[in-house]
């Protein structure tokens, strides 16, 4: 199974590189968006920056996983449906997303660091909370996506369906994040981050779960 | 309409009248709303006129007005004027000198008033009992707390702050967990869905959701009255709306999710799997978060549940019903919304 979740990856990187442009453009919004920002406030720092961070990670992430399901033509989609099994085809393709999203927020923190001028306090707490997150999102942005597919107007059903579902996640890794920024005195980073991981699992499951529903039509 | 196979019907409409016509009309207990002096020294005379709520002063003929000291010793008012029902004035001779208390902060004592008609009531930390130097030592005469009668009323539980307001309870509440009663029964019936491919099962979930939907605005608008009156603001950026205005985003996704899929077995499935899924989320934001941060909502963020302290026999009488009847009703509203969905869809057809 782990092999033929690896094949379906490689087979989506082989598809993904010839048409890169996809990706790229994603990487271009967020350069393109963090300059203008950047140029607005003239710096960043404070609360401002983590709070920039998630929102322009947000609208990214969106805009990478958000068509991962929805963008293939019904050939593609038929051939997919004939050739694998859901489950695998999921987790192969939360992987995958996993990844872009990981290479996008990291390119963001760098960016951020660039332009501010100085680094995170505490990186580490700061990577924790910001993997955490990010698989979260994956997670329910691909089953938006999966079910969105279906509709008439995609584009615009992924960004409203998932949008409130990710609210808790990005709450709490704020928050998370806060802390790691030194702006925020908590002693609950712990909790708040196996609040997460729980909150992680569970939409991992369900998504699992649903999956085989959704997909055949 | 037959009566074997809708008395729960009738009994929701029982229910419903008796709700609205106990939960507005039953009185408040008798309680005191304020005193006029909460400063007193040892061995001073201390005079406060105290305004009650309530309560029939003029009718009681053994009233009583007491400090009462936190080691249970009461010390007694030594003349009552009582100036109508609701006002009255207590002087004390000399607060006495035989008890020690922290010479920064002083001691906070509660008022207590006691008839012989109304049973006692009393006002929590209303004087501040403060050491003065050089006041002659005076020896206390203290009643303990077995002088003091308890009349059972009929009546709701006395609270500050909340005052009349607590009557919501029958509503806020009540219509909060009929809600979530109806998205359970809405989860049933999407499991059921998924399980049995019934377009009907789905017909009812979505019915069901969209009542539930309708009771979520409602609970929102009266908690958002209460906190009007309770903490000065329509909406307050406690955790715990903000997470229901997200939860309730969800759930008008679900709407949007199901007017933009055409076809209806593929509407059908998918809203039943976002049905689910909003469930999940709805039951993260709503029942855990707010137990794990700050929060002005009773039962969260350490704050005490309201049913430990607050709850008496007296609001259980309404409150359940008012939850049952709650749910009823919902329940009746879905089942009219699923009868006019499968109506329509037949006729399409």
């Amino acid at each position: 199974m782990i092999n033929r979740i690896f094949h379906i990856v490689y087979k989506e990187f082989k598809m993904e590189f010839r048409e890169r442009y996809g990706f790229l453009s994603s990487i271009l919004y967020l350069v393109a968006i963090t300059f203008v920002v950047f140029k607005v406030f003239g710096s960043l720092e404070g609360p401002t920056k983590v709070a920039l961070f998630w929102v322009i990670f947000l609208f990214t992430c969106i805009n990478i996983i958000g068509t991962s399901f929805s963008s293939q033509s019904i050939r593609r989609k038929i051939q997919y449906y004939q050739l694998y099994d859901p489950v695998e085809l999921l987790m192969a393709k939360l992987l995958f997303n996993f990844i872009k999203v990981l290479i996008a927020g990291t390119i963001l923190i760098l960016l951020q660091a660039l332009f501010s001028g100085e680094s995170l306090v505490n990186p580490k707490l700061f990577y924790k909370s910001f993997v955490l997150a990010s698989f979260g999102l994956t997670v329910i942005m691909c089953l938006i996506s999966a079910i969105s597919s279906y509709s008439d107007n995609q584009n615009a059903l992924v960004s409203i369906l998932s949008l409130p579902l990710v609210i808790p996640i990005l709450l709490l890794s704020m928050r998370v994040s806060l802390i790691s920024e030194r702006m925020f005195l908590d002693s609950a980073v712990g909790k708040y981050l196996s609040m997460i991981f729980g909150i992680d699992l569970l939409l991992f499951s369900l998504s699992l779960i649903f999956i085989p529903i959704i997909w055949k039509s | 309409m037959k009566f074997r196979r809708d008395w729960w019907k009738v009994l929701a409409v029982i229910l419903m009248v008796y709700v609205i016509i106990a939960g507005i009309k039953i009185p408040l207990n008798p309680g005191v709303l304020s005193n006029s002096n909460s400063q007193a020294y040892q061995g001073k005379p201390f005079a406060t006129s105290v305004d009650c709520y309530n309560s029939f002063l003029r009718q009681a003929e053994d009233l009583n007005v007491y400090l009462w000291l936190p080691s249970d010793q009461l010390i007694k008012a030594d003349s009552i004027v009582v100036l109508n029902d609701t006002r009255m004035e207590a002087y004390f001779h000399a607060i006495p000198t035989d008890f020690t208390i922290d010479s920064k902060n002083g001691l906070m004592v509660s008022l207590l008033l006691d008839n012989e008609l109304e049973g006692h009531y009393f006002y929590r930390n209303a004087v501040n009992i403060k050491a003065s130097e050089g006041s002659e030592i005076q020896l206390g005469e203290y009643a303990s707390l077995d002088v003091i009668r308890t009349k059972k009323r009929f009546a709701l539980p006395f609270q500050h702050i909340l005052y009349e307001t607590s009557r919501n309870t029958f509503f806020h509440v009540a219509i909060w967990m009929a809600m979530f009663a109806l998205l359970i029964c809405s989860c049933w019936n999407s499991v059921m869905y998924l399980i049995k491919k019934e377009i009907s099962f789905d017909a009812k979930s979505s019915s069901l959701t969209n009542v539930a939907l309708v009771f979520g605005i409602a609970g929102l608008l009266t908690g958002s009255m209460w906190a009007k009156y309770t903490w000065g603001a329509f909406w307050t950026d406690d955790i715990k709306l903000n997470m229901t205005a997200v939860s309730l985003l969800i759930y008008l996704a679900y709407w949007v999710l199901r007017a933009s899929v055409s076809d209806p077995d593929a509407r059908a499935r998918l809203s039943s799997v976002f049905n689910l899924f909003a469930f999940v989320c709805l039951m993260v934001l709503v029942m855990v978060i707010p137990r794990l941060t700050d929060s002005l909502h009773p039962g969260n963020g350490g704050n005490p549940a309201f049913s430990s302290y607050d709850m008496d026999n007296v609001m259980r009488m309404v409150f359940y019903p008012a939850i049952i009847a709650y749910f009823l009703i919902g329940y009746w509203m879905a089942e009219l919304n699923f009868r006019y969905l499968i109506l329509k869809e037949k006729l399409q057809v």
